[in-house]
């Protein structure tokens, strides 16, 4: 977990949760529908993974612009673009 | 036997050029073609489409492609288009292609599909128009994919669609967001004909494998899913090759 925001606001609620995982989507910064917006006791835990870790910073960015009262926590990662070490026969 | 490489939901811009370059520089040598299941971009610009012609294009290999929901964010589909046929990327939609393998031919056919959701918990052409609309768009996403793999004439068919034909694959996804990720009336048309395998993507939370009810396999090949930047698979053992 990393990249906490907020601090003593009460906890997220719904509408909140909402509207962040709306602004995800439909910010023309952010534009992931792949990240999953959970709220937990103390604020808000993001989960998922993105292609570049200037992404993943972005959304932390948005997200704490726009709801500067609600603690973020991140843990999202970023996908590995390797080449395969299998194949997958399909008789 | 032919060996398809495949991946969807790349999402390609600036900040990731070259991520998936020396991956695909040594796919010839384990593939006949590359299948792409759509988002390529993020928000369908044409620049991020010069983006994706650029990472994959001139790979050695065919590549095919069809869009994704991402490419219509910009309503700029045509330029889309333009840019990756331009680059020698065919681009599929409610249409075919059959591609000559050192193991005989290849047969790809591809939609981007739509929602509509899956057997028994799925949208209905009924009520306000744009609930009807919503399902008429499902529908005739399937119609044309099942039209462009009955057309086909080949030695191996594939489906390539960006939303998913079952719900087998979404398994990770929350249940509620289902009809939203795909349709039940792809996985008819991929039953509809000789398919051998339906790849899709979209589905960043789901599972990498399924089947039709009628027994097809399915694959999501969305790179959150395979994590690495494309599986490939070894198809038509009976072939010579």
């Amino acid at each position: 977990m990393t990249e906490q925001h907020g601090g003593d606001a009460a906890a997220p609620d719904e509408y909140v949760e909402a509207e962040i995982q709306r602004l995800l989507a439909e910010d023309p910064s952010v534009a992931e529908q792949g990240i999953t917006v959970v709220r937990r006791e103390r604020g808000l835990v993001l989960y998922g993974e993105v292609e570049s870790p200037h992404r993943r910073e972005e959304i932390l960015r948005r997200v704490a612009e726009r709801f500067p009262d609600v603690p973020v926590m991140s843990d999202i990662g970023v996908i590995r673009a390797q080449a395969p070490s299998q194949v997958e026969e399909l008789p | 036997m032919i060996r398809i490489a495949a991946v969807g939901d790349v999402h390609m811009d600036q900040d990731v050029m070259g991520r998936f370059r020396p991956a695909l520089e040594e796919l010839p040598e384990h593939a006949d073609v590359l299948l792409l299941a759509g988002d390529l971009t993020r928000h369908g610009a044409e620049s991020e489409a010069r983006c994706v012609a650029q990472e994959f294009g001139n790979l050695g290999v065919p590549v095919i492609t069809v869009l994704g929901n991402h490419e219509h964010q910009c309503d700029q589909v045509p330029q889309v288009v333009k840019v990756l046929e331009d680059a020698g990327i065919t681009v599929l939609e409610g249409t075919g292609i059959v591609v000559e393998c050192p193991g005989g031919r290849l047969g790809v056919a591809g939609v981007k599909g739509f929602g509509g959701g899956f057997a028994g918990r799925c949208a209905s052409d009924f009520g306000e128009p744009e609930m009807k609309s919503f399902v008429h768009t499902t529908n005739e996403s399937a119609e044309a994919l099942g039209k462009a793999l009955r057309g086909l004439d080949c030695d191996l068919l594939v489906a390539l669609t960006h939303y998913s034909p079952v719900p087998d694959t979404l398994a990770g996804e929350p249940l509620e967001i289902y009809p939203f990720l795909g349709c039940y009336q792809l996985g008819q048309a991929i039953d509809s004909a000789p398919t051998a395998l339906a790849l899709h993507g979209h589905a960043h939370h789901g599972s990498e494998r399924g089947t039709t009810p009628g027994g097809v396999r399915v694959r999501n090949v969305a790179h959150p899913v395979i994590k690495q930047a494309y599986s490939i698979f070894h198809l038509g053992d009976h072939l010579i090759g």
